[in-house]
């Protein structure tokens, strides 16, 4: 293994959480998530050589990993079953035990699914925490876009989630 | 319900997967990418390959034929070979545009907007260019198959030219009108996603 290959599959390893939940929110199916992951990593590991650190290692994973996420060909359609969680009994926040908080992070990733594949971008990166400056820069838009779209995109979370 | 608390449920979710190991990633990096342009560029670099050996293995065929209308035909064949070589490095081409996914997803979008059109565009002219290509190849074939002469005064009898002309149009507006099809049904519905999602990231 070489010395790139090494710290490559060390960053991997200590940020593949973030990798997890794009592909979370792009595929529904397990089968995909596995294949959009594989094709993240190997797209992140072709990009890695021109990584200079100018930005965050997040914001840099984030614009490979959404841009593979987005913008990938994929032949069957890849429209999220809107599983009706409308229809539950409880909104977030409502309970404190274990189970509810599972239920809850449910209906946040049913939530975050409902919108489209742009705002999903920009919403797991404001949870995230990432800076509205990169989140403009990873999406290629202005700052004060991003401030008008991530109002909007709270509002339809708050609609979807009742709260 | 505020931004800290979807943030407080958001970050749990990185401890609900599996993580994968250091082999398991090494692995995934030695893989071939699955991706569509991947898949295609790797179906047209076996395309042009088989192009340039059926060539080679034609060529050394034909040097050892006889002046003729086998080796006439070999040859045109051969010629044809060649276009399609330089078809599939065009195509190959076209297909390296789609790489480099590092920059921002405007940009990103944009460009593979850009490069998808071309790429639709360089397949369609190509398929309108082939159709007379080969139409004009049969009828070599037809003449060299025949007496020349004679099927020269053939071919020029009104009726048999009109005939002839007309199917080539025929051909011609349906082959056409295939690849359109053709490519809209493989290609079209992604262009308009991506030129959605332009769209809606470019919106105030």
């Amino acid at each position: 293994m070489t010395r790139d290959e090494e710290t490559f599959l060390n960053l991997i390893k200590a940020h593949q959480g973030l990798i997890h939940k794009v592909c979370i929110m792009y595929e529904n199916d397990r089968e995909r998530r596995n294949d959009l992951f594989q094709e993240i990593v190997l797209q992140l590991w072709k990009s890695f050589p021109g990584f200079r650190g100018d930005s965050k290692i997040t914001t840099w994973m984030y614009r490979i990993a959404l841009n593979t996420a987005i913008s990938g060909y994929r032949k069957q359609s890849r429209d999220i079953p809107t599983e009706d969680l409308h229809e539950a009994h409880h909104n977030i926040g409502d309970h404190h035990d274990g189970a509810g908080n599972e239920e809850d992070l449910q209906r946040l990733q049913w939530a975050i699914r409902q919108l489209s594949e742009i705002e999903r971008a920009m919403i797991m990166m404001a949870l995230d925490e990432i800076p509205y400056e990169e989140i403009a820069e990873t999406m290629g838009i202005t700052q004060n876009n991003v401030r008008v779209r991530m109002n909007r995109i709270r509002e339809k979370l708050r609609k979807l989630l009742g709260a | 319900m505020e931004i800290e608390d979807l943030r407080n449920l958001w970050k749990r979710q990185a401890t609900g997967f599996e993580p994968h190991d250091e082999a398991q990633l090494a692995a995934m990096i030695r893989r071939s990418s699955s991706g569509i342009v991947s898949r295609l560029k790797r179906s047209v670099w076996f395309e042009l390959a088989f192009t340039i050996v059926a060539g080679i293995a034609l060529l050394v065929y034909a040097l050892t034929l006889p002046s003729g209308g086998l080796k006439w035909i070999s040859i045109a064949i051969i010629i044809t070979f060649f276009g399609y070589c330089v078809y599939y490095i065009k195509k190959l081409a076209l297909l390296h545009k789609f790489d480099r996914g590092d920059s921002d997803i405007n940009a990103n979008l944009t460009r593979l907007i850009a490069s998808l059109k071309s790429y639709l565009r360089f397949y369609r002219r190509s398929y309108t260019v082939l159709y007379p290509v080969y139409f004009i190849l049969g009828l070599l074939f037809g003449a060299l198959e025949r007496n020349f002469d004679a099927f020269y005064a053939r071919i020029t009898q009104p009726s048999v030219a009109i005939t002839l002309l007309g199917t080539a149009l025929l051909l011609f507006v349906a082959g056409t009108w295939f690849t359109r099809w053709y490519l809209r049904k493989l290609y079209g519905n992604h262009l308009e996603r991506l030129e959605n999602l332009l769209r809606d990231l470019n919106q105030d």
